[in-house]
This record gives C-alpha cells, structure tokens and sequence, in this order.
C-alpha cells in the first residue's frame, strides 16, 4: 500500500480489468490464452480492490476518488469505499478470487472451451461493476454500474443461449431487475428533490429530514434491493436464473451478487433513512423469516444440486434479514446494544454464506462437470471417486447448516442472540410477540437445512452411483480443488475465531448512523459475548478441542478391531442390492413434502402398466411435482393484467404516424396552453 | 494452565465419565419397569454393560459399499454426545465447560451428532438406512424449534443463555411453581420423548421394518460401532433428563465441592432422574406408537405449550 496511493487502487484495478477484457476479446480465436488472461487477471484485480478494503477497516479512514471526470459538463462519477463499502468489497474478493481460479479448470470443460473469451470477459465486467456497485459514492455512479452489473449477469445466464430455458430465466432476471431498478430511480429521485447533490453521504443524511413520507421511500427502495437479494415473493428469478450460468459464475451470483441488494438496504433502507421506524424493522423481520422458510422448504424439494443451492441462497437472505431486523428493531427502542448484535449477526452472517454457498456451488460444479448431469437422483457413489470434492462439499453442508464449530454456526449464534437479549432487555408487547417467533423460524430453518444437506450430500457422494457417468466420474483438477480447499478452511477459520471477525466488524457497524459508542460484543479471537458477559458466550474452539478429545475416546474404545474391520456386501433384504433399491432424494423428502402438503399441494401420478395381470405391473411410471405457488397466483394473473393494460395501449399505438404526429401536436398545443395559463 | 482452567477440565472428564457409565443402567432400567408392568421379569438391571462389553468385543464389520463416512458418523455421534456433557450442570451447580457455551452451543452439538450419523447411515446402499435417516432428519427439524423455544422460556426468565449460571440463579430461587415453568416442562418433556426416541414418537424396542427411526439408522451397524451408538445414545437420554430435572426442580443440587454436599446431590439427581424415568416408562406402556404423520401433531402441541410459557410470564 506504501507504493501506491490507497485512492489510486481502485481506478487502477478497474482499469487494469478494462486491458484484460480488452485482451481477453482479441485472443477470443486462442481459447487457453484468453481464459488465462482474463481469469488470472480477474483474481489479481480482486486482491487488489480486497486489499483497499482491509486497508480501509485496518486504517478506519475512507477512501474516496473520482472514476472518470468530464470536464465539459462537470459531471464525475465518484467513488467512496467506507466501512460498510469495504465490508462488503471484503466479502467479494474472499470469494471472486477462489472462483476466477476456479474457472481456469472449469470453463476449460470442452462444453465451455469455445465461450473462454465471452465468459471471460463478461466476468471481468461483472466483478468489476459489482466493485463499482459497492464503492459508489453517489446515486449516477451506482446507477450506471448497477445496470451494468444486471446487464453483464444476464449475458451470463444465457451463456448457453441454444437452451429456451436459459433464455426465459435471462428474461425473468431482466424483468424484474427492472422493475427493481425502476423503485430505486423514482426513490433516489425523491431523495435528491430534496439535496444540493447526489453524493450518497449528503443524500442520506440530508434528505430523511425534508421527506414527508419516509414509510413510502422505505418501500420503494426495500423492493428496489429485495428484488436483487432474491426476497420472498420477489424471489421467483433467482432459481431458475442462478442454475442456468455456468457453475462458477452462480457461485459468484448466490455468493455475491445477492448481497449487493443486502448491501443497499443497510445502506439505504434500513439506516439511510433516519432513524428505523419501528414498523421497518418488524416488515423486515417478517419477510426475512418468511424468506428463511420458505427458501429452505422449496429448497428441500428441489433434486437438481444447482437449484436446491440457489433456494438455500434465499432462505440465507432470510436469515440476513432475520438479524438485520432485529437490530432495526433494536435501534428503534434506543438499545444500541440489540441493534448491535443484530447488525453485527446480518453482516457476519453475508460472509459466511459467500464462503460456504461459494464452496458448495464450486463443489456441485465440480460434481455436474464430471458426471454431465445436475439430477442428484442420477448420481451418488461420488465420495469414493472424488474424495476431495466430497471432503469440502461436506464441510460446506455442515456450514450451511449451522453446526458447530463451522462459520454458519457463528452467525446464526449471534442471530439468535439479537433475538434473545432483545427479548431479555425489553418490555415492549411487540417484542415479546415477534421476538420468540424470529427465534422459532430461525431454529426450524436451520434444522430443514441440515436435513436438506443430509439429503444432498448423502445422495450424491454417498452408497452406489445411480448412473453410467456417476459411476465413471473422475476427480476434478488441481486448479478446481485448491479453491474449494481454501474456501472449506475459511468455513473453519471464521467459525473457530468469531472474535477475530467480529472485532473486525465492530468499525463497519460503529460507523452505521445511530451507533456511536458501542460495547465491544468480541472477547479476546476465540469467543463471542453476547450483550452482558453472564447472558451468554461462546468459544467455539475450545469446545471442539472438548469434541475432538470426544473423538479420541471413541477411536480408542473402538481401536483394538478396527484394524480388521471386515468387509461384507450390504443386506438387500434378500434381494440383489442394486443402485435401484437405494433410498432415493424424493422419497428422503417425502416425509417433508407430506407434512408441508398444505404449502406444496404436491401432485402426484402413480401410473403401472401391466401386461398379464394387475398384480404383476411390468414397469412403474411416478411423477411427482410441487405448485410453484408464486409463480401460479401471483405473477400469473400479474402478467395477464398487464397483458391486458397494454393490449389495450395498443389502439392509442397502432403504428400511425398521422396518429403520432396528432400526439405531438396535441401536446404542443397543450403545454402552449399551459404555460400560457399559469403566466 | 491456570487453576480454573486444570479445574475444569478434570470436572470435565468426571462428569463425562460418570455419564458414561451411569447411561446404560438408565435404559435398563426403564427396560425393566416396563416389563414389570407387563408382567414379565425383564433383564437384569446390568444388561446394559453386558451388552456394551459384548458389543465392544466384536470384530468390525463394514459394508463393501460404504466409505469413511460409515465409520466416522458413530464416532461423531459419540463424541458430540459426550461433549454435550460438559455443558449441563449434573450434581453441582456449575457446568464443566460453561464457559465455552449455553444452551444454544448444546443444540447445536446434538444436531452435530445426529448430523453426522443421519449421513452415514445413508452410506451403506441399504433402503433401512435411508429411511431411518429421513424420518430422523423430519422429526428432528420439527422438533428443533420446539425444544429451542422450551429452553428460552425457562432459561429468559432468569436471564442468561448460559446452563451453568442458569441452575445457580435457579438454585438460590428455588422451585419457583410459575405456571409458565409448568408449561415450559410440558412441552420439554414432549421433546425429550421425541429426541430419545420413545413410545409414541418412536419405539426403541422394534426392528419392524416400516415403523423404525432411529433404529433403522443404526441397523446397519455391528459389534464396536453398534456399542457406540446405542452408549452414545443411552448418554443423550440422559443428558436430557438431567437437564429437565435441574432446570424445572432445581433441589439438592450442590452448589460446592463439599464431599457430603456432593453425596447429597447425587441422591437428588439419581432420585430426580429416577422419578422422570418413571414417567417415561409410563408413557411408553401406555400409549400406542403414533403414525410418521401424527408426530408433527404432538410436536406443534409442544411448541404452542412453549409459546404459552413465554406469553404467561411476558405479556
């Protein structure tokens, strides 16, 4: 950092990300080349802007700079990486790093090679405008690189444009980011009636003061960021967007790209806008739990590994806005140490699912390129052939599920105590209501996950392989293990020092407004209070030295004869066992999808073709789906309506130019008369 | 190591140990009360450790089909459980390892456990294990929120997360007869019954294909590894009685090392154990085995029972 100026680094990497596209496009006929280039130079230009933002939390002093400046017209698209900014940028490198090595192996799949150059570059322009995003230091520069980011994922959902449904989820993504864009236009536009210029700092602090209805704002802009973060009912892209890109980008997109949503509206919605209303933080505790459980029980339905991840990605945007919530919640009664707690959960809680979805996407890629198919129910058996990716596709099921001592724990641990202490330290009705309810969504969450993950894990890595291609697979190369490896560490590494994360932390959530002097919630690396001392802690790392002390024990007990541990085949219940017996992904759920019927309202064909006798079914068809609620009574007749409405435009445009040419007159003729009017 | 430290570790392997060896007569025991009523003579009450020592003789058996994960999900299991231990107040009014973690760091170790042996019993091929595994996972996430909630209620009344200084505020209360704590109790006990595996949630004592739980989960295990399960498993039961009984009637409980107080206590704990014991006997030769799809019926009545504590002594 000495050798450079800090407010140097960021145009320079964005520059520098500019050269590799520009490069990456010229080698497009020499794919090897361009994918080295533009992926190798993605991963130096990300340690970059990673190393501006630790700078920033390690020095407590923003940087700010300006990106391109007209001189005619005065105009300059600024930056301002503050803490919250550097946070996030933190959380973006941590993972865009890992996948830009990655897909040095990955795209040099030979159904990817041909595309080195397009998804090389397009990458690059996504990495760097979600930079942009993040760093923006006013409502121009965020705008045009939050239609760049939109715009750049897109072209990458369609990668594969010879797929109709690759298209339609591009298309899905497309329209309602619009829509989403469109709320945050008319909100900023509302802001900026009221401020002398468009630097979010003055915006935001200025502006709350001269709006009359700031309830109004709050929703604008939370529908504006929710569509991004993929909230419940907004929710419906996501799914079936995140799974069409290649693997490692929808590790990027559930990883990161989300989080720019969750990134505007801590920014914008929920601290932006003076001090949170009470009614803000209980709309965003009730959607965030909606959001937690219903992204984990879809999730749990779902038999392709890329789209029961992207469903995990929504109920993880839940449990972010579950402490998020809290700590509105918190702010709005004057605890700051609630608020605190619950600010510190949310924005730990973003770390921790970038690294362990990041690591579970990069897994389940490994695992789709190496089998050709994304169907748990074709694979199985994948442990004994790729063990590595098994070993951190496990850590990361533990991860996500909230187990001890790994990061998802961690942060789920202090959700739970923003709800808790909360609880504990107030007397409000409302909170006493809402508070337990939060709790009980969060652990009912949290166990569906994990139940998830033993289904997602045990009937892709583990018994017989299901198919011909889970049966041959072959481990991936070192260049997609080592990322995996790195990230699987990091899972432990945050969950065993959650002091170190959250004393890191603790500038990022002082400089929010409204939480000047706070009580350090880290005790020493290793552990984590929460509000007093006595109320509770934790040390992780200690207690899993007690486990694997645990271990030890039984290993010991069990030593003697483990080393002749005999092996026999397993029983088949007197039959053959086959891949066929196993116990498959849908019957797994099945107990789930029985006792949620009123949610799924599953539909079910059992059909036996029989050829002598009934008794004697020659062949079993079973088909098995779920409603898509949302998308059947919700933006269906949305659609309709809006079909309808423009159906009806179509008589005023009709193609006439004598028609368009009335128009203009009219108007003319109006604004003449309306101006002559008002003088 | 400072002396708190060298403290509470040898507290630690004590009450781990003690545990250990105090688990199987608990399921012995009710083996045999339940057979009393019955009728019939029932084991003697050692069967347990026969057993165990049997078990733990056995050569080791693995399935050709399985990986790692087959022989690490019973250690796992086993290690988490005893683990699980240190952090619940026994006969003294401290927890071993307090300090590291409350009631939500307990949790989340038993899940640890079950986790890591619902995945190996998937592991085998066999259909049994898949089944036990899926059945264990359901009931357990419907579970999960309820038991949260039972503990909150109890452990927010006093104001701490934390076991240890849980059942030393409780202690000087004493027994406090709240209506909520009733309620909280209730809705606990129902947990209990559905985490240990009982009558009606499910049966320990059938290998009947179509009803198991748990036991299909472990069915494909045999000689040291079984012995781990079934010990691990007979170590969470009373693990959570234990906690039941110094949570809701926190009586006898040392609140020292004084040799005779520590007497006292165990007294109280195994009589306390005892009775609750009694009570789970009762259930289970009382009552038929629900269906699958019941259970979340009795589970909802926990988790409404748990909101009703909180509501009576909050709102």
């Amino acid at each position: 950092m000495s050798l450079l100026d800090p407010a140097d680094v960021l145009p320079a990497a964005l520059t520098f990300r500019l050269g590799i596209i520009a490069l990456a496009v010229a080698l497009s006929g020499r794919d090897f080349a361009s994918r080295v280039v533009a992926f190798a130079g993605s991963a130096i230009a990300s340690a970059g802007t990673g190393m501006l933002a630790s700078h920033v939390l390690s020095s407590g002093a923003d940087v700010e700079g300006v990106l391109i400046r007209h001189h005619a017209s005065g105009l300059s698209l600024g930056y301002d990486v503050d803490g919250l900014s550097a946070w996030f940028l933190i959380v973006l490198a941590v993972l865009a790093v890992p996948v830009a090595v990655y897909s040095l192996g990955y795209v040099a799949h030979p159904h990817l090679r041909h595309r080195s150059a397009f998804l090389g570059a397009v990458f690059n322009l996504l990495v760097g405008a979600v930079e942009v995003v993040l760093a923006a230091g006013d409502v121009l520069t965020f705008l045009c690189a939050w239609e760049v980011m939109t715009l750049a994922t897109a072209a990458l959902v369609v990668t594969e444009h010879e797929e109709r449904s690759s298209r339609r989820a591009a298309f899905l993504y497309l329209a309602l980011s619009h829509l989403g864009t469109g709320c945050l236009i008319a909100g900023f536009l509302t802001l900026a009636s009221a401020s002398p210029t468009l630097s979010f700092s003055t915006l935001l602090s200025q502006a709350p003061a001269a709006v009359s209805m700031p309830s109004v704002l709050f929703v604008l802009f939370f529908v504006g960021f929710g569509v991004k973060a993929g909230i419940v009912p907004l929710h419906v892209w996501l799914p079936e967007a995140h799974p069409a890109a290649p693997t490692s980008i929808s590790a990027l997109m559930s990883g990161v790209l989300i989080k720019t949503g969750i990134c505007g509206i801590v920014r914008v919605c929920a601290f932006g806008l003076g001090t949170p209303l009470l009614s803000w933080g209980v709309l965003v505790v009730l959607v965030g739990g909606v959001s937690a459980l219903l992204g984990v029980l879809y999730a749990l339905m779902q038999h392709d590994v890329k789209r029961l991840l992207a469903y995990h990605s929504i109920e993880n945007i839940g449990i972010i806005l579950l402490g998020l919530g809290a700590g509105m919640i918190g702010l709005a009664y004057g605890r700051s140490d609630v608020a605190a707690l619950g600010v510190s959960a949310s924005l730990y809680h973003v770390l921790n699912h970038a690294v362990f979805k990041g690591l579970l996407f990069l897994g389940a890629g490994g695992a789709v390129m190496a089998t050709g198919t994304r169907q748990i129910e074709h694979l199985g058996g994948l442990l004994r052939r790729m063990p590595w990716t098994g070993l951190c596709f496990l850590v990361g099921a533990m991860a996500i599920s909230g187990l001890p001592p790994l990061n998802g724990f961690a942060s789920e641990w202090l959700t739970f105590q923003a709800f808790l202490f909360g609880f504990r330290g107030s007397t409000e009705p409302l909170v006493h209501l809402l508070f337990p309810v939060g709790g009980a969504l969060l652990a009912l969450t949290t166990a569906l996950a994990a139940a998830c993950f033993v289904k997602a894990f045990g009937i892709t890595f583990l018994a017989l392989p299901r198919s011909r291609s889970a049966a041959d697979a072959r481990e991936s190369p070192a260049v997609m293990l080592a990322p995996q490896v790195v990230l699987a560490a990091l899972c432990l590494g945050l969950g065993l020092f959650p002091g170190f994360v959250l004393a890191t932390l603790g500038p990022v959530v002082r400089s929010l407004p409204g939480f000047a002097p706070l009580p350090d919630v880290s005790a020493g690396h290793l552990a984590m209070i929460s509000g007093l001392e006595s109320f509770d802690r934790i040390v992780p790392g200690t207690f899993g030295v007690a486990i694997l002390a645990a271990g030890v024990v039984a290993l010991l007990l069990t030593m003697r004869r483990r080393a002749a541990a005999r092996r026999v085949p397993t029983w088949g219940c007197g039959g053959e066992l086959t891949a066929a017996t196993e116990y498959t992904a849908t019957a797994f759920s099945k107990p789930l999808m029985m006792i949620f019927a009123a949610l799924y309202r599953p539909n079910r064909q059992v059909e036996a073709l029989t050829e002598v006798s009934p008794y004697f079914a020659r062949e079993v068809r079973y088909r098995s789906e779920i409603e898509p609620t949302f998308e059947r009574h919700l933006y269906e007749p949305l659609v309709r309506a809006v079909m309808r409405v423009a159906g009806g435009m179509k008589v005023l445009q009709a193609g006439s130019l004598h028609a368009y040419l009335g128009y203009v007159i009219a108007m003319v003729v109006t604004l003449v008369l309306f101006a002559w009017w008002s003088s | 190591m400072s002396v708190e430290a060298l403290l509470a570790l040898v507290a630690a392997l004590l009450q781990a140990g003690g545990m250990l060896a105090a688990a199987p007569l608990l399921r012995t025991g009710i083996k045999k009360m339940k057979a009393r009523l019955q009728n019939r003579q029932g084991p003697p009450l050692l069967q347990g450790y026969y057993d165990l020592a049997k078990l733990l003789g056995k050569e080791s058996v693995q399935s050709e089909t399985a990986s790692w994960v087959y022989a690490a999900g019973p250690r796992a299991y086993f290690a988490t459980v005893v683990a699980a231990t240190t952090l619940v107040p026994v006969l003294v009014a401290a927890a071993p390892l307090e300090a590291t973690g409350g009631i939500l760091l307990l949790v989340g170790t038993l899940a640890l456990g079950r986790f890591a042996l619902a995945t190996a019993a998937l592991d085998t091929g066999s259909p049994f294990g898949g089944m036990g595994s899926s059945r264990d996972m359901t009931i357990a996430a419907l579970a999960e929120p309820a038991l949260m909630l039972g503990l909150f209620a109890s452990a927010l009344s006093v104001g701490t997360m934390n076991l240890g200084v849980l059942v030393r505020d409780l202690v000087q209360q004493g027994p406090s007869w709240h209506p909520s704590d009733l309620l909280a109790f209730a809705g606990l006990f129902i947990i209990v019954i559905a985490e240990t595996g009982r009558i009606p949630v499910d049966n320990p004592a059938t290998h009947l294909e179509l009803t198991m739980i748990h036991e299909a989960m472990a069915l494909e295990y045999a000689g040291p590894d079984l012995a781990l399960v079934e010990w691990a498993s007979a170590v969470k039961e009373l693990l959570y009685l234990t906690l039941l009984v110094n949570l809701f009637l926190p009586v006898g409980i040392a609140t020292g090392f004084a040799p005779g107080a520590l007497l006292v206590a165990l007294g109280a704990w195994a009589g306390k154990v005892f009775l609750l014991a009694v009570a789970v006997t009762l259930v289970e030769s009382t009552n038929a085995k629900l269906r699958l799809f019941r259970v979340p019926e009795l589970v909802s009545v926990s988790l409404g029972l748990a909101f009703l504590a909180l509501a009576i002594r909050f709102l």
